[in-house]
């Protein structure tokens, strides 16, 4: 498989990378509409229904084992390139280029790494725990997972407690069908008394909790901005990869490349500050 | 005028090379950069200090493509949409120091100080680069109107000369901006769409084959190009590759090709 | 020495005809027996080669440069004459004929001439096919423009940069043939020697070539039945010229050494709209396009006082008004105008400077102005039409040409003479054939505008095709020719002595400064008019020059090596004896035709005066051993369809 693509025409596998991120900046439009929930004055009911469609549905499964393998070939091919191009001029320039360049592009190669990097502790933050490889943050199962049938069935005087104290701190979502803001604690001991429950990740309160410290916040700012820059370059790089850039169309692909590349970031960045700031 | 000169020296392709150090006085500012260097070794053979420095020069007028340098970190210098030729000392300031390296890339290996070995590029264009007409039987010139803008845009792109400063200026010493500039003049022209798949994909393969990085969007060598050949070109070039991935072969079947 | 023309039977406009269809030809099996050698890739070489290759003959390619594609007929930028009569405004095979004899003032061989005309259709055919961009206007089809010496439209053109394309088109199907391996390229490759071979019968034939090695100054071998030389003219004699700095007379001269006559050396082109000389360190000159005088007018002031004061700096051009301005060629000649052929614009420019009009700052230089234009059609449509040459114009000047007029001056551009030969391009040396502007065939004493790029395309496509093979169809029991004879290993022997005796000389003196010297010496005295005084003086001091050289110059490195200052010497080495042709031929010929203006021989008006009783040949000289006076032979011209007249472009 590697040696095939190492053998791949130039020109194919930039074509790769650019169809790859291409799929990449839709997913993270739809990434960024998804966290904008987030947002919603419902104390998280959407965002909590929009978590348990997405951690259950069988077709969303399928959707992240796409993703994620493309952002594995993205990656790949990207550092394919770079390593053979990086031979390509065996004796360096004794003097610093001065040629006027885009800088985006020349960048992209390290905005491309920083944002590897930046999206592993994302992943430890959300998407590992998730996939319960990591244990934290806050948990929701749905209540009528609580619903004792069968009359001789034993409920821990723990497990009591922590769904007592849950009504009390008004953890159960407005519409009643959830139990959220579980520490992993929490998670454990119910998990005990209530074998079938099915616990997810409760993301809402995850966020919330993490974007009010400053720290993550300015850490999450900095990720977008490294997501813009990488985008910026990206948008009009894959047209150019398409061969879909033409002396008529070549400024409106420019401006849309810009327009994008503000609404996604600022997009996402809202997310923390708002609650950091607002909420 | 007076000027540092710091050049680049070099035997021949083995040979490690190093930056040797001149001083050059009293250039007018009317005199082109080739001239100053003519200056130069003009003095280094006169008093006998070394031999004169090497350098591709010939037509002088920005059109053969052969000079080029690569003068304090730009390739053909500072000055937009010249050939090293047609720089000229007024382009610099009294007292400037000067680094000249030649062209740096693993397809042109340098032959001695700032002269390097291009053939790769005529390499690229025996792959491919041409409709494969030969003398005679064709129709006459005006059987087939083209319209003028895809003409004026082939000709845009006919503009190249050659002289390699999209790979010398490339962090990846790409030529996609040479091969796109071949691939979309002829892509414009009826007579070139014929061959249009089989060229991409030959001329291609032999960049590939022949050491030249890949594109990364940078657009250095649209910013060098002493022609101005455009990144749209490139496109182009990606645009052909796609068509002709997409085109497939066809296998003429036996009973056909045996007549 | 016999000159055979070889010109086919029967009226002019069928005599091409009749040669193809009586010629002798070489069947497809014995073409890949054959082996030809053409040295240089300009037009007429890249052609010939890759039409040669194409017919399946096995072909060697040699240049200089590093690659076919830099051969300086990239730099030609006006156009390319063809009869097509697209613009319907009375062109015809006839008519241009007739403008390419008049404007050669009737010293060219009218069967040539007429073949090139009858070509020149097809090679606009051949150059659309193969892709070269040719402007066209809103239908698609292709556009024209006017050009010097004729009252027609028929120059199709690429911007300004119509060389460039046609060359690109021909090294792109020379590089076809590479790839399909039926020419073999040599690059950085100077040939040095010309290879005699006797055949059965004893008589000596061109069979192969020594080359040097550009890289390493390493000597090489070529053998072949036919060598074919498109190496371009010798204009650098004069030092500073429009060619390029590598263009060169050497192989053609090492022909001539060998026995190949040389024919009307004297008829140097002088092209009338260069960038004036600047200064001492200059190298070379630029050309500005002949297109220009389509819609510049060329003035200069009407008052000594105005001249002198533009030339002190106090007046600028825009300062003299439209009524003190003299455009000189509209007043002389009205019915031409701007556009009149290149001797006659060239000479009339120094007319005026002599006579202390000329402007800028050292009074060499005339005014072509735009203004007029700019003022008729618009920036923009002016841009269209010259922007790269306006643009090219500023970025050696540093002044803008939309607003101020561009200052032009005469500078040396093409050789009309060249080696001799038939109508078969084929030298007084069976087997050697020339090409291009290394011939002398086609320009008689003037070459008109555009018409380079045809007779070189011409050559290359159309007439050697056929004409070699003419040659080669007896050639074919002959076989591979080795290379290890004793002919190889004095030809190789010979260019080692010279090479050495010329490293051993060990002087103080760049190749540089007598370049310039011998440079400064024939614009000054076998320039744009010449005179008995002049050529004598020039004689001598050339004789004085090349004594000097060969005492004190200096060249530096080794001569197995990367070495430029080595091929410089090499080719000034040759230059000197080339100059003592040309200011012999220039002496002999009393009377003023094209390019070549005794001022003994003139119009009471200042125009050149033919004398052809006496001078109505072509003057094909041999040679004799180095500092021997050449023999003349003459060719006489025999004008059988045209009408001899007086050329005249006032009414």
């Amino acid at each position: 498989m590697n040696n095939k693509l190492i053998k791949l025409s130039s020109i194919t596998k930039k074509l790769l990378v650019a169809l790859f991120g291409t799929f990449l900046l839709v997913f993270l439009l739809f990434h960024m509409c998804a966290n904008l929930f987030i947002l919603a004055d419902d104390g998280g009911d959407a965002y909590s229904s929009f978590c348990h469609f997405m951690g259950t549905n069988a077709l969303v499964k399928v959707a992240e084992v796409v993703l994620l393998g493309t952002f594995l070939l993205h990656i790949c091919l990207s550092v394919i390139l770079w390593c053979q191009n990086r031979g390509n001029r065996p004796v360096r320039y004794q003097r610093p280029s001065r040629t006027k360049t885009a800088k985006g592009s020349k960048l992209a190669i390290i905005t491309g790494s920083l944002l590897l990097v930046c999206l592993l502790f994302h992943f430890y933050d959300f998407y590992f725990v998730k996939l319960n490889v990591v244990k934290g943050g806050n948990y929701m199962v749905k209540t009528e997972d609580f619903v004792i049938s069968d009359p001789s069935q034993e409920v821990s005087e723990e497990a009591q407690i922590i769904v007592m104290q849950a009504i009390q701190d008004q953890k159960i979502s407005k519409d009643g069908r959830w139990l959220r803001q579980l520490s992993h604690a929490d998670k454990e001991v119910l998990q005990e008394c209530f074998p079938d429950a099915a616990f997810e990740p409760d993301f809402y309160n995850t966020a919330r909790e993490k974007f009010s410290v400053w720290h993550i916040v300015l850490c999450y700012l900095v990720f977008f901005f490294v997501v813009g820059l990488h985008i910026r370059h990206g948008f009009e790089s894959a047209f150019q990869s398409f061969g879909l850039n033409h002396y008529k169309y070549s400024r409106l692909i420019e401006v849309l490349g810009i327009v994008y590349t503000w609404v996604v970031c600022l997009g996402f960045a809202m997310v923390p500050l708002c609650v950091f700031f607002f909420k | 005028m007076n000027f540092t000169l710091h050049i680049w020296r070099q035997q021949n392709a083995t040979d490690k090379g190093r930056f040797e150090t001149y001083k050059v006085s009293d250039i007018s500012p009317d005199c082109s950069f080739l001239e100053m260097l003519d200056i130069l070794n003009e003095s280094l053979i006169n008093d006998n200090i070394a031999h004169p420095v090497c350098f591709d020069n010939d037509c002088r007028e920005g059109i053969c493509g052969m000079c080029g340098l690569y003068i304090n970190g730009r390739p053909h210098g500072n000055d937009d949409g010249v050939t090293t030729c047609q720089l000229h000392m007024r382009k610099f300031d009294d007292g400037d120091e000067i680094w000249i390296e030649p062209w740096r890339a693993k397809a042109f290996p340098v032959i001695r100080d700032l002269v390097v070995d291009r053939s790769a590029f005529d390499k690229i264009i025996q792959a491919g680069g041409y409709i494969s007409v030969t003398t005679g039987g064709v129709p006459d010139a005006n059987a087939i109107p083209v319209p003028k803008r895809f003409s004026d845009m082939a000709m845009d792109a006919a503009e190249c000369i050659g002289c390699g400063a999209c790979v010398a200026a490339c962090k990846n010493a790409s030529a996609m901006l040479f091969v796109g500039a071949k691939v979309a003049h002829l892509a414009m022209l009826p007579q070139g769409q014929v061959e249009a798949h089989e060229r991409v994909k030959k001329m291609v393969c032999r960049m590939d084959e022949l050491g030249f990085g890949s594109c990364t969007n940078t657009f250095a060598c649209e910013a060098e190009c002493p022609k101005q050949i455009k990144r749209q070109n490139i496109a182009r070039l990606n645009r052909e590759w796609i068509k002709q991935l997409f085109a497939g072969n066809h296998k003429p079947s036996s009973h056909l090709s045996n007549h | 020495m016999v000159l055979d023309s070889k010109i086919p039977e029967g009226p002019l406009s069928e005599k091409w005809t009749n040669y193809k269809t009586s010629q002798k030809l070489v069947n497809p099996a014995n073409k890949r027996k054959l082996d030809i050698i053409v040295v240089g890739t300009g037009l007429a070489g890249a052609s010939a080669a890759a039409s040669l290759g194409a017919l399946g003959f096995n072909v060697d390619i040699f240049c200089i440069q590093d690659s076919p594609r830099r051969a300086h007929s990239i730099a030609a930028q006006g156009g390319i004459n063809a009869a097509k009569n697209y613009q319907n405004d009375g062109d015809s095979i006839e008519r241009l004929f007739r403008d390419t004899i008049k404007g050669g003032d009737y010293r060219a061989r009218e069967a040539n001439v007429y073949r090139l005309a009858e070509v020149s259709g097809d090679i606009i055919d051949q150059c659309v096919a193969q892709g070269v961009p040719f402007a066209r206007d809103y239908s698609g089809l292709l556009d024209n423009r006017s050009f010097g010496g004729a009252q027609v439209s028929r120059t199709f053109y690429a911007r300004g940069q119509t060389g460039q394309q046609l060359l690109l088109g021909a090294y792109g199907v020379l590089s076809r043939e590479i790839e399909r391996g039926s020419v073999r390229l040599h690059n950085r490759c100077e040939m040095e020697e010309l290879v005699l071979v006797k055949d059965k019968e004893g008589k000596e034939r061109a069979r192969g070539i020594i080359v040097r090695n550009l890289v390493d100054g390493k000597l090489e071998r070529y053998s072949a039945h036919a060598v074919v030389l498109a190496t371009g003219g010798y204009g650098n004699v004069y030092f500073l010229s429009t060619n390029a700095m590598n263009s060169n007379g050497s192989a053609a001269w090492i022909c001539h050494r060998k026995g190949a006559a040389f024919a009307n050396p004297c008829y140097v082109q002088i092209h009338p709209t260069c960038i004036p000389v600047h200064g001492d360190y200059q190298s070379k000159l630029t050309l500005m396009s002949e297109s220009l005088r389509n819609d510049g007018r060329i003035w200069v002031p009407k008052k000594k006082e105005d001249a002198e004061a533009i030339r002190t700096g106090q007046k600028r051009a825009n300062d003299i008004p439209e009524e003190e301005r003299d455009y000189y060629l509209e007043r002389r000649y009205p019915a031409f105008g701007n556009l009149v052929p290149r001797d006659v614009a060239s000479r009339a420019a120094k007319e005026r400077c002599d006579a202390g009009y000329g402007v800028g700052s050292t009074g060499l230089a005339v005014y072509l102005d735009f203004s007029d234009a700019i003022r008729r059609l618009g920036k923009d449509i002016v841009e269209q039409k010259y922007g790269n040459l306006f643009q090219m114009y500023q970025k050696i000047t540093d002044e803008n040409p939309y607003e101020t007029p561009m200052m032009i001056y005469p500078a040396v551009h093409y050789t009309m003479g060249g080696l001799w030969v038939d109508y078969e391009l084929q030298t007084t040396i069976p087997g050697l054939f020339a090409a291009g502007e290394c011939n002398f065939s086609d320009h008689g004493a003037n070459r008109l505008g555009a018409s380079a790029l045809m007779q070189g395309l011409a050559d290359g496509y159309f007439v050697l095709p056929y004409t070699l093979q003419n040659y080669l169809a007896d050639q074919i029991t002959i076989g591979h020719i080795p290379t290890d004879t004793p002919e190889f290993d004095e030809a190789e022997q010979s260019v080692r002595q010279r090479e050495e005796r010329l490293m051993g000389i060990g002087g103080d003196k760049t190749v540089d400064s007598f370049h310039k010297r011998l440079g400064h010496i024939m614009w000054e005295q076998v320039g744009m008019s010449r005179n008995e005084a002049s050529l004598t003086k020039a004689s001598a001091m050339i004789d004085e020059l090349e004594d000097e050289f060969w005492k004190s110059v200096r060249i530096p490195g080794d001569i197995e090596s990367f070495n430029p200052e080595m091929e410089k010497a090499l080719r000034l080495a040759d230059y000197f004896e080339l100059a003592r042709l040309i200011t012999a031929d220039a002496l002999h010929r009393r009377e003023s035709c094209g390019g070549h203006f005794r001022t003994e021989s003139q119009t009471d008006d200042g125009e050149t005066l033919r004398d052809d009783e006496n001078f109505m040949y072509v003057a094909a000289w041999e040679y004799q051993g180095h500092g021997k006076p050449e023999t003349l032979h003459k060719e006489p011209l025999n004008y059988e369809h045209i009408k001899i007249a007086t050329r005249n472009y006032k009414q």
